[in-house]
C-alpha cells in the first residue's frame, strides 16, 4: 500500500478521512499545521488525541509533524488581499504537507475536506489551492454530508475530541473568497518568497 | 462602548464586542499598548496582545480573551477596556452575558 500525509486540523473530517485511508492498509503521516497565535492550543491538543485513538485502532506508528503556521499567517495578513487569506493559507499548507511527503517518502496527500462545508471549501477554491503542490490529493470524504461524517466519527470515537472547546482561527477573514481567481492568487504571491516561508515553517516542525 | 464579555460560539475564550459596533484604531491602541509595556504583535488587520492571557483585537474592535477562565479573561479585559475606550488600562472587573 502506499505512504501518504495527512493533513489534520483537530476537527471532526480529519480523523474520519484518516480513518478511511488506514481501513484500507495505507501507511500515513500526519501534519498539523499549528496556527498560534491565531488560535489556542486546542487544535494541536485534539490532533494528539485522534491520533493515540487511530495509532492504537490500526496499530501504525503515524508520525505527527508540527508545522509553525502563525508566522506564515502574519506575513498573508501584511502583505496580501485579506479576501483571498483563506486561500493563500491553504496554498501553504499544502506545500507544507509537500516538503514533509518529499522529506518521507510519501507520494500522495490527504485532506477531509468536503464541498460546501465552509466558505473556503468551493470548487474553485479547493483549485486555486491545491494548485499550489504537485502530488495528488486524495480526499475520502468529498461526496459525505455532514451527518454521514459525524457519524463516523462517533463511531470511532473521535466526534467528542473534535467538539471540545476551543478558539476558532482568528486569521479567517470576515468575507472569505468562495470564487478565488488562481491569476489573481499567483499575483498575491509574487509579493512574497514562497520557497524561503515553507523552508523556515518546515525547517521549525516538531515531530510528535 | 464595551459593556459585556461573553463565552465566544466555539466555548473556548470570551469576547466582547464594542456597542454600538465601532471600527478601532489599531495603530491608536498598539502605541497605547506599548506605552503601558504589554507585548503586541501587529498583524496589520489585527493585534495580539500578551497580557495575563494572549487577546485578539480586531480592525471592527472584537476582542477575543483566549481562555475558558471566566476571572482570567474579566482581569484582561478590565485592564484593556479603559484603553480601548481612550483611556489608560487599568479599571475594575467587567461583567457577564
Amino acid at each position: 500500500m502506499a505512504r501518504g500525509v495527512m493533513l489534520m486540523s483537530g476537527g471532526i473530517d480529519s480523523p474520519v478521512a484518516m480513518h478511511y485511508l488506514l481501513r484500507q492498509g495505507h501507511e500515513l503521516l500526519a501534519v498539523h499545521m499549528d496556527n498560534r497565535p491565531f488560535t489556542d492550543d486546542s487544535p494541536l491538543s485534539k490532533v494528539v488525541d485522534h491520533l493515540t485513538i487511530l495509532r492504537e485502532r490500526y496499530r501504525q506508528p503515524i508520525p505527527l509533524y508540527v508545522v509553525p503556521h502563525g508566522s506564515t499567517q502574519i506575513t498573508l495578513m501584511r502583505e496580501t488581499d485579506r479576501h483571498v487569506g483563506c486561500v493563500l493559507c491553504r496554498r501553504f499548507m499544502w506545500r507544507s504537507a509537500e516538503r514533509v511527503a518529499e522529506r518521507e517518502g510519501a507520494t500522495f496527500l490527504v485532506t477531509g475536506e468536503a464541498l460546501g462545508q465552509v466558505a473556503s471549501q468551493t470548487l474553485s477554491n479547493m483549485r486555486s489551492a491545491t494548485a499550489s503542490v504537485h502530488l495528488p490529493i486524495v480526499r475520502p470524504l468529498i461526496g459525505l454530508d455532514k451527518q454521514e461524517i459525524e457519524a463516523v466519527a462517533r463511531s470511532i470515537g473521535t466526534y467528542e475530541i473534535s467538539t471540545r472547546p476551543g478558539v476558532c482561527c482568528q486569521a479567517v477573514p470576515d468575507k472569505p473568497a468562495t470564487r478565488s481567481n488562481l491569476v489573481q492568487i499567483l499575483r498575491e504571491e509574487e509579493r512574497l518568497d514562497v520557497e524561503q516561508i515553507i523552508d523556515d515553517c518546515v525547517r521549525k516542525a516538531v515531530i510528535l | 462602548m464595551y459593556r459585556t464579555l461573553r463565552l465566544c460560539s466555539s466555548g473556548g475564550g470570551f469576547e466582547a464586542l464594542p456597542e454600538p459596533p465601532r471600527p478601532v484604531d489599531l495603530a491608536r491602541i498598539r502605541a497605547a499598548l506599548e506605552s503601558a509595556h504589554v507585548p503586541v504583535l501587529d498583524a496589520r488587520v489585527m493585534l495580539i496582545a500578551t497580557l495575563e492571557v494572549e487577546v485578539t483585537i480586531s480592525r471592527a474592535g472584537r476582542l477575543l480573551f483566549k481562555t475558558a477562565d471566566p476571572a482570567i479573561a474579566d482581569r484582561a479585559f478590565a485592564r484593556l477596556r479603559p484603553l480601548l475606550e481612550g483611556g489608560a488600562p487599568g479599571g475594575g472587573p467587567a461583567g457577564h452575558d
